[in-house]
C-alpha cells in the first residue's frame, strides 16, 4: 500500500519535471515577453513541495481505506461462515426449505423439493404462485388466508399444516413453520419456511380415529383398566365406552378410578373372578363368563375377555376388556337344553313304545305261528276246515313277516352303530338263496352272479342277508308274465368303493311318478296282496346304516336296476 | 331226555304250547309251571318240603322263563335266584323264552351265568333239537 502511494508521488513529481521542461524549451522560441519570471528552478522547486502534500493526503487516505477493508473483510468472513452453516442444515435435515423475497416475489427450494416431493430442479417454479398452486385446493384457501394475515401481522413466526402435491400427483400432509425477515421500518422482505412431511403421522392419527370410532360406535362394552391390582382387586378403570355405559348404567365419569370388581353381586361367579385375578397377576389374557350388576342392581349374563397392553418398551400398561351381554344367549341356550332333554325323553318314551307295542303284538302272534305249527302235524280229512286252516296260516306267516319287518326297521333305527365283518359275497348270496329255496324252486328264475372282481366285503352279515333277500324276493314278486326272469348280480370295484348292481327283467316301477317315493315308508307300487310297502324302506336304512348308498334305474316292462354302493374298509 | 323243565310264563296259552311241544318232541319227562316269578321262587322253596301240604316237587334241570310278567316279571326273578338263598340251585340253567325286542334285554341277560341262551318265541320243535345238542 505504501509502495503505490510513493510510486503515485514519483510518477506525479516526473510528469510534472517533464512538462516544465517542455515548457522551457518551448518558451526559448518565443520572444521573450515575461518569461524572466517563469524560472526552472521556481517550477521545480513547486513540483516537489505539491509531490510531498499529494504524498502526505495519499497516506491518510490509504489508512482510513485498509480500515474499511478490514471490516468489510471480516463482514464477508461472518457471511460466508454462515451461508456455510445454512446450506449444510439444510443438507442435513429432511425438511424441505424454502427462501421467498417477498417484495420480487421469488421463491427458491433446497434438495428437499425433490428428494420428499419428486419435483426436479426445472420442474420448480420461481414465484410463490407455484407453491400455492401445488396445495390441496380444500386447504389451499385457509392456508392462504393464514399466511398473508401472519404477514399483515408482522409476526415473526408462522406455522400451518397442510397437503401439498408431490410430482407424481399424490398428496403429502406437511408442517410448515416459517419466519420473516424484515427491513429497519418493520416492512417484510424476507421469508424462510422449512416443510416437513407429516403424512406417516397424519395417516396413524387418521387411522387411530377410526380405531377410535369402531370403541364409540360398536354395541360391546369395552373396559381399559390399568395395569396392576388395586389391592387383590380387578384394576382401577382408565377408560369406559359410550356402550357400556347403555349396559351397566354407570356413566364414565362415575366409573372412572374405580375397580370393575364393583360389577360383582351376590351370583356373580366366584371362581370366575378368582381365575380373573390369577390371570392379571400372571399377565395373561383371560376369558370370562359371569352374572354381573349393573348400576340399578338388574343382573346380566356377561361375557369378556381381558387382554394384556404393553407400552413401547415391552412393559405391560393397559388392560383391555371387551364386554358383551350375552343373556339373550344363556336364555336361549337353557331354552335348548330343556327341549333337547324333552326330545330325548319324548325319544326314549317313543323307543319304550315301540318295544311294548312291538312285544304285546308279538306275544300273541307267536302263540298262532306256535299253535299252527301244531296243527300242521295233525291230519284234517275235512276239506272245508283244511281250506279255513290254510286261510290262517297264510294271514298269520304275513302277519308275522310284517311285524318282524317292522321290528328290524325299529331295531336300525335305534341301533345306528353296527358290526361289520369281512364276508365272501358268495356265501352269502348262498345263504341267502337256500332261504328262497321254496320260491325259487317254483318260479324258475335264471340267476347268474359275477363276483370275480370283488369277492370279499366287510358288512354287516345279518343286514347285507336281509338286503338280498328283500331284493330277490321282491324280483320274485314282481316278474313279468310273459318272459322268463332273469336276476344279475355282479359285484364291481369303483376306487375305493364296492358297487353291487342288482338287475332284473321284472315288471319296472314308473320311476317318472314314483322316484321321490320309491323307498319311502308304506309306499306300495303294485297292487299285490302281499306287499307291505316296507321292503326298500327296510333295504335303504339298512344299506345307509352301513354307510352305504343305493340307488335305482327301472323301465315299465323292461327292468329294474339297483345300484348298491359301500365303502369298502 | 330231561327228567323235568320248569316253564315260567303268564300267559296259559304260552304254558299249554310248552307243554305239548315239549312233551311231542319228548324233550322232558315233567313239565312244570309257574304263573310269575314269584310263584317259580315258592315252587323252589317247597321243594324240599316232603311233610307239607304241597303236592311232591321234582327238581328241574331247565328252566323257560318268559320276561314280561304281572307280579314279578323274569329279571326280578333272575336277580332272586342267582342270591345265596337258592345257591342249592345253581346248577339249574336258564332259557329266556320271550317276545321281546329290546337289544339291551340280550345285553342284560349275559350278566346271569345261569341263562344260557336268550330265544325268541313261539317254542317250537326245531328250537328243542337245538337244545339238546346244547345242554
Amino acid at each position: 500500500m505504501k509502495n503505490k502511494t510513493n510510486q503515485i508521488t514519483i510518477i506525479y513529481i516526473l510528469v510534472s519535471i517533464f512538462l516544465a521542461v517542455i515548457y522551457r524549451e518551448v518558451l526559448k522560441h518565443i520572444p521573450p515577453v515575461h518569461h524572466h519570471s517563469f524560472s526552472f528552478i521556481n517550477n521545480a522547486i513547486f513540483i516537489l513541495l505539491s509531490g510531498i502534500i499529494l504524498k502526505y493526503f495519499l497516506n491518510k487516505n490509504d489508512i482510513k481505506n485498509s480500515e474499511i477493508f478490514k471490516k468489510l473483510k471480516n463482514t464477508n468472513n461472518e457471511i460466508k461462515e454462515s451461508n456455510e452453516r445454512y446450506d449444510i442444515v439444510s443438507k442435513a435435515t429432511s425438511d424441505t426449505i424454502w427462501d421467498w423475497k417477498i417484495q420480487e416475489d421469488r421463491m427458491t427450494w433446497n434438495k428437499g423439493i425433490e428428494n420428499v416431493f419428486g419435483y426436479k430442479q426445472d420442474q420448480v417454479g420461481e414465484s410463490s404462485k407455484w407453491w400455492f398452486d401445488n396445495i390441496h385446493p380444500e386447504d389451499s384457501i385457509k392456508m392462504s388466508i393464514k399466511l398473508y394475515s401472519f404477514i399483515e401481522q408482522k409476526t415473526e413466526k408462522w406455522q400451518d399444516q397442510y397437503r401439498f402435491k408431490c410430482a407424481d400427483g399424490s398428496y403429502k400432509y406437511v408442517l410448515d413453520r416459517g419466519f420473516i425477515l424484515k427491513d429497519e421500518n418493520g416492512k417484510s422482505l424476507r421469508m424462510i419456511g422449512a416443510i416437513q412431511d407429516i403424512t406417516k403421522q397424519k395417516e396413524e392419527e387418521q387411522r387411530l380415529k377410526l380405531l377410535e370410532t369402531v370403541i364409540t360406535h360398536t354395541k360391546d362394552s369395552v373396559i381399559i383398566t390399568e395395569a396392576d391390582l388395586n389391592e387383590g382387586k380387578i384394576p382401577n378403570i382408565v377408560y369406559v365406552n359410550p356402550a357400556f355405559t347403555v349396559t351397566s348404567g354407570y356413566n364414565s365419569d362415575e366409573i372412572i378410578g374405580k375397580s370393575p370388581n364393583i360389577f360383582k353381586g351376590p351370583n356373580s361367579d366366584s371362581l370366575e373372578y378368582k381365575k380373573l385375578i390369577d390371570a392379571i397377576k400372571n399377565k395373561e389374557e383371560c376369558q370370562v363368563e359371569t352374572l354381573s350388576y349393573k348400576k340399578n342392581k338388574d343382573e346380566y349374563w356377561v361375557n369378556f375377555s381381558m387382554l394384556p397392553v404393553s407400552d413401547s418398551d415391552g412393559e405391560l400398561s393397559h388392560w383391555v376388556s371387551i364386554q358383551r351381554d350375552i343373556s339373550e344367549d344363556k336364555k336361549q341356550e337353557v331354552e335348548k337344553e330343556q327341549l333337547i332333554k324333552e326330545l330325548t325323553q319324548n325319544n326314549k318314551d317313543l323307543q319304550q313304545f315301540s318295544y311294548i307295542t312291538s312285544h304285546n303284538l308279538r306275544a300273541p302272534l307267536s302263540n298262532l305261528t306256535g299253535l299252527l305249527n301244531l296243527i300242521n302235524d295233525i291230519p284234517i280229512k275235512n276239506p272245508e276246515l283244511k281250506e279255513i286252516l290254510d286261510g290262517f296260516n297264510k294271514s298269520t306267516h304275513l302277519l308275522n313277516d310284517t311285524i318282524n319287518d317292522l321290528v328290524k326297521v325299529i331295531i336300525i333305527k335305534d341301533n345306528p352303530s353296527i358290526e361289520k365283518e369281512n364276508l365272501m359275497l358268495k356265501d352269502i348270496f348262498e345263504d341267502v338263496f337256500s332261504q328262497l329255496e321254496f320260491l325259487i324252486g317254483t318260479h324258475k328264475p335264471i340267476i347268474k352272479f359275477d363276483f370275480e372282481q370283488v369277492s370279499f366285503l366287510n358288512t354287516n352279515k345279518s343286514y347285507l342277508e336281509s338286503i338280498l333277500l328283500n331284493l330277490l324276493t321282491n324280483a320274485i314278486k314282481y316278474k313279468s308274465e310273459t318272459r322268463k326272469l332273469k336276476i344279475n348280480i355282479t359285484a364291481k370295484q369303483l376306487d375305493h368303493d364296492v358297487v353291487l348292481i342288482f338287475k332284473d327283467n321284472g315288471i319296472g316301477i314308473d320311476l317318472e311318478r314314483n322316484r321321490d317315493k320309491i323307498f319311502g315308508l308304506y309306499q306300495r307300487f303294485h297292487d299285490y296282496p302281499d306287499s307291505k310297502g316296507l321292503g326298500l324302506y327296510l333295504v335303504k336304512s339298512q344299506v345307509e346304516t352301513m354307510g352305504g348308498t343305493i340307488g335305482i334305474e327301472s323301465k315299465v316292462d323292461i327292468g329294474t336296476t339297483f345300484t348298491l354302493t359301500f365303502k369298502n374298509r | 331226555m330231561l327228567e323235568t323243565v320248569l316253564c315260567i310264563d303268564d300267559d296259559p296259552i304260552t304254558l299249554m304250547l310248552c307243554k305239548m311241544v315239549i312233551t311231542k318232541a319228548s324233550f322232558s319227562k315233567e313239565i312244570a309251571t309257574a304263573k310269575n316269578g314269584e310263584e317259580a321262587l315258592k315252587y323252589f322253596n317247597t321243594l324240599n318240603q316232603t311233610n307239607s301240604d304241597y303236592e311232591l316237587k321234582k327238581h328241574p334241570q331247565l328252566i323257560f322263563l318268559d320276561l314280561n310278567m304281572p307280579v314279578m316279571g323274569g329279571w326280578d326273578f333272575l336277580e332272586s335266584f342267582s342270591t345265596t338263598e337258592y345257591s342249592d340251585y345253581n346248577k339249574i340253567k336258564v332259557i329266556i323264552l320271550s317276545s321281546t325286542i329290546d337289544p339291551e334285554d340280550l345285553e342284560k341277560s349275559k350278566k346271569y351265568p345261569m341263562v344260557i341262551d336268550f330265544l325268541s318265541k313261539p317254542i317250537s320243535k326245531e328250537m328243542l333239537e337245538y337244545l339238546k345238542d346244547k345242554i
